[in-house]
């Protein structure tokens, strides 16, 4: 026996004893250069551990091993704990190095062991144990475990400082806790890092938050997030990043998030204002890694969007000039596009939250279906002047942006008819592709009816020109005098206007009347009523001192001067006796010849603005204008007057009816049996592409149908409502 | 006439029963009773008829409510007629009188003005209730094609079909009907929705009715008008 046990000991001791030797630098050994057990020695010492199994004293070969190695660990913990200052890890790692190699070799000379009496006893094999036995003894040993965990957290925190650190030494002395176990690199290392660096990011987070603007601090904490990514890569598990990540994005940026939006002068709002996309951009990508946190940049910027635009729409101020008012609504759209594409990655819950903002505060302001046809009128009749074709597409879809987030497309509609009839009768359309476009546009979004009556006018335009042209053929005679120029307007599709009396000037009626019976001899069974209020008129006039002038003037003002051909003076009176004007009109037709510089054609006593009963008109023969051509007509669309808005206002709701009736109607047809609020509910969805349908309305137009036998209360539910084919 | 008469209870002359039962034998009796029952209820017709038309016009009616001493206004007379199923107001034919006073098991003037505190009980029965309700705004309905009344007509309607009833809820809703604007006649819908209102819900508190059901549009302003009444 005692043999037995000098055996073990010195197999063990031999094998460890190399080591120490090497390392006190005493190359005397059997070992070469490599610290390899010569061969001959090896086998030997396997030879013998494998006797020692066989005949059955693997027990005692086992807890040999553990003893000897126990007490040599011991021995080799005094000399770490002895080591100074910063040699205590490079001693660790040294010692952890060579602890490796000689449980290398002494697995593989006790691997007889290894196979069979181990898995046959269920012991821990001769590796894991000599693992298990440096954590035990050198790692937990009370005198060098919170000495290395400290410092290891000290060189981190140095690192965090600014000063460079060992990385190769912590790598190794890190790796060497995940040899031992998960375990034991959580529990030993991991945790206790992970506390100690919420502290750190605690503290310093709130120092930056005290001194920094918004923007620095977001540059501070990104930086702070990168070192912690690098850090894990150079000498941490791979695990622990996710960990670190977290803990730096919780006290830097989930604890401080709202400061930091709101930050006076710093914060969100500003950002936006100032277009500062990479603070955007940045806060975007450190936000979205904490819960929330997008959510609070949206709500955010939602309400900020929703205020500015509130105050655009309700300012008086902007709301002087339409056109103004909606290319200032373009641009802060292309203003918040560039936002969500450049610093938000386009991400998609924020362009919802964009037209969601837009469709709120548009709607605040009911004129803006008007203020938007206006706009669109002022770039087709001069803004496009010049523009490419792609440049073109470009506004008019921006355009249909903002029409689409009208919930009045109805009002839109009624708008734009009329501002179209205005552009085309006077011929004053920039860019007939460029109408046509936005049609197809309109169609595409609002569907055929939508735009048939549009096409209608085009359409009507064409073929005047063609009865134009089969009329002066057909009388030649007529060449050398006046030049007519008829529009025939079929009455469903341009808006409808009152009709109005005037008398035209004799050679005009007598041209006219030629018209009248030519085209009802191609059109028989049609009716033509003249629309004087709509035409124009270009007059050659000659004034006192023989200057000659060609004035562009509306139907009405042309009727007027007509009139000075045969009289030097006349008074209002014998003005509205012989056009039969009416007399708000011929009051604004006289104004705007009168007492308008630079178009004052006729000169008027007393020289008044307004328009006395009793006033007199005469040629200003003083007239001048440093253009031949002299444009005094009246009929640019413009922003309506109250009384006007008013009565479009009506015209709409009055519309609105048969709509909301033929939507029941519809329904009900398909439905047979619906109940009040499914009715409602259906009737505004359906209505939605053109405008929001009122509750009440609907209610109203249900009970005009029951009245008319369309529809029926049920008997027994009265919620419910049949249909009467 | 007397014919007819017979041929109305079923029981032919012409065919005498082979078999006489007890059964045939009340039949017969009660066919002989009810015969003359009939009889007295078309000479009772006659007596308040118009010679030309063959109708009991208006100045009959009033003549049979002085008989019975009922105002012609009076409630019960319109209750009358919903027994008889009267078509046109002011006018009851023949048929529609036998059916009434059949019904009423009344063959003179006596036995109807008797029978008058029972018809009202009838009437009164929920069951009955709203289809007199209905029926007497289609009563009202005087022109052809006509489908509402004005608003002056229900007013007094109300009072008189609802006023014992919902003492209460007809007189702010007249009131209401008076001053608004929006309606110069109601409908049978808005009629009826009147009642089902009566009925449901709580008044003066209103507590318990909303807007946004399918009360008709009437009612609905009727309840804004009230609460603001209140505040």
């Amino acid at each position: 026996m005692l043999s037995m046990r000098f055996t073990i000991t010195t197999l063990v001791a031999l094998v460890l004893k190399s080591f120490i030797e090497k390392e006190r630098g005493r190359g005397k050994s059997t070992l070469n250069s490599s610290g390899c057990v010569s061969n001959i020695q090896f086998w030997h010492n396997f030879r013998n551990a494998y006797n020692m199994v066989l005949h059955k004293f693997g027990e005692k070969l086992y807890s040999g091993l553990v003893s000897t190695m126990t007490s040599h660990l011991k021995e080799i913990s005094k000399s770490i704990e002895a080591a100074q200052g910063d040699s205590f890890l490079e001693e660790l790692n040294r010692k952890w190095n060579d602890h490796n190699k000689a449980l290398q070799m002494i697995r593989d000379i006790l691997m007889y062991m290894d196979r069979t009496y181990i898995p046959s006893t269920h012991k821990t094999p001769v590796h894991e144990l000599g693992l298990n036995l440096w954590r035990d003894n050198i790692i937990h040993s009370s005198k060098i475990q919170t000495r290395l965990l400290n410092t290891l957290l000290e060189l981190v925190h140095r690192e965090r400082t600014g000063e460079v650190i060992d990385r190769g030494l912590m790598r190794n002395i890190i790796k060497m806790l995940m040899d031992l176990g998960s375990l034991v690199y959580q529990e030993d290392f991991e945790k206790p890092f992970l506390e100690v660096s919420a502290e750190f990011y605690k503290v310093e987070s709130q120092e930056f938050i005290e001194c920094c603007d918004c923007g620095e601090y977001l540059k501070k904490a990104e930086k702070r997030l990168n070192e912690e990514i690098e850090r894990v890569t150079h000498y941490l598990d791979a695990k622990s990043e996710v960990k670190i990540t977290n803990v730096v994005e919780k006290e830097m940026i989930a604890n401080h998030m709202l400061s930091l939006v709101h930050m006076e002068n710093s914060g969100l709002v500003n950002m936006l204002l100032d277009d500062k996309y990479e603070d955007l951009g940045r806060m975007y990508n450190l936000f979205r890694r904490v819960p929330n946190g997008l959510l609070t940049i949206r709500e955010v910027m939602t309400s900020h969007l929703r205020e500015t635009g509130k105050q655009l729409v309700t300012d008086p101020e902007r709301l002087k000039d339409p056109v103004e008012f909606v290319q200032r609504l373009l641009d802060e759209k292309d203003k918040y596009d560039s936002i969500i594409s450049l610093a938000f990655s386009n991400d998609k819950t924020f362009q919802n939250a964009l037209n969601s903002s837009f469709e709120y505060f548009i709607n605040l302001n009911a004129r803006s279906p008007e203020f938007i046809s206006l706009f669109v009128d002022d770039k087709l009749r001069k803004g496009l002047k010049g523009v490419s074709e792609e440049d073109v597409e470009v506004i008019l879809d921006k355009v249909m942006m903002l029409f689409r987030y009208l919930q009045e497309k109805d009002v839109f509609e009624k708008y734009y008819k009329q501002h179209l009839a205005k552009r085309l009768l006077s011929g004053k359309t920039v860019s007939d592709d460029a109408e046509r476009s936005l049609i197809v546009k309109l169609k595409t979004e609002c569907g055929y009816q939508f735009t048939s009556k549009l096409e209608g006018m085009f359409t009507d335009m064409k073929t005047s020109q063609d009865t134009m042209q089969g009329f002066y053929a057909s009388h030649p005679e007529l060449g050398d005098g006046p030049t007519l120029v008829v529009q025939v307007l079929t009455t469903g599709s341009w808006p409808t206007q009152p009709n109005v009396t005037c008398n035209l000037p004799a050679e005009m009626s007598a041209l006219c009347e030629k018209f009248r019976s030519y085209y009802l001899g191609t059109h028989t069974g049609r009716r033509l009523s003249w629309q004087t209020n709509m035409g124009t008129a270009d007059v050659k006039a000659t004034f006192g001192k023989g200057q000659k002038h060609e004035l562009n003037v509306s139907t009405f003002q042309m009727c007027v001067l007509m009139l000075f051909n045969n009289a030097d003076r006349l008074s209002y009176k014998e003005i509205e006796q012989a056009t039969e004007i009416p007399a708000s009109d011929l009051k604004r037709c006289l104004q705007s010849m009168a007492c308008v510089k630079g178009k004052n054609v006729l000169r008027k006593e007393p020289m008044s603005k307004d328009i006395g009963e009793e006033d007199a008109f005469f040629v200003n023969d003083k007239f001048t204008s440093k253009f031949y051509k002299v444009k005094i007509g009246t009929v640019v669309a413009q922003k309506e007057s109250e009384p006007e808005k008013q009565e479009t206002r009506q015209r709409v709701e009055e519309d609105r009816k048969p709509q909301i009736e033929a939507a029941i109607v519809r329904i009900m047809k398909s439905r047979r049996v619906l109940d009040h609020n499914n009715i409602i509910a259906e009737v505004t969805k359906q209505l939605q592409s053109r405008f929001l349908a009122n509750p009440t309305e609907i209610k109203k137009r249900i009970e005009s149908l029951i009245e008319r036998d369309f529809l029926e209360r049920d008997t027994i539910d009265r919620k419910l409502y049949r249909y009467l084919a | 006439m007397r014919r007819s008469a017979a041929r109305k209870t079923g029981q032919s002359n012409s065919t005498a029963p082979i078999t006489s039962s007890a059964t045939d034998l009340f039949r017969s009796a009660s066919s002989k009773a009810s015969s003359k029952e009939m009889e007295r209820i078309d000479n009772l017709f006659y007596s308040y008829a118009n010679r030309s038309s063959g109708l009991i016009d208006p100045e009959g009616i009033e003549n049979l409510c002085s008989d019975m001493e009922v105002d012609h206004t009076d409630v019960r007379i319109l209750m009358l007629a919903w027994k008889m199923k009267a078509e046109k107001q002011g006018y009851f034919t023949l048929e529609e009188w036998r059916r009434g006073l059949k019904a009423l098991r009344a063959d003179t003037v006596n036995k109807l003005k008797k029978a008058l505190p029972e018809l009202e009980k009838e009437v009164k029965r929920p069951s009955n209730f709203v289809d007199f309700y209905s029926y007497s705004f289609r009563y009202c309905l005087t022109e052809e094609k006509q489908k509402s009344i004005d608003i002056e007509s229900i007013c007094q309607l109300l009072d008189l079909v609802l006023g014992s009833h919902f003492r209460a809820q007809v007189d702010y809703f007249i009131e209401y009907l008076k001053i608004q604007n929006d309606y110069k006649v109601i409908n049978m819908d808005q009629w009826m929705g009147f009642y089902h209102f009566c009925t449901e819900i709580s008044f003066p508190d209103l507590s318990n009715y909303d807007p946004e059901l399918a009360w008709p549009l009437i009612l609905d302003n009727f309840v804004e008008w009230m609460q603001e009444k209140r505040t």
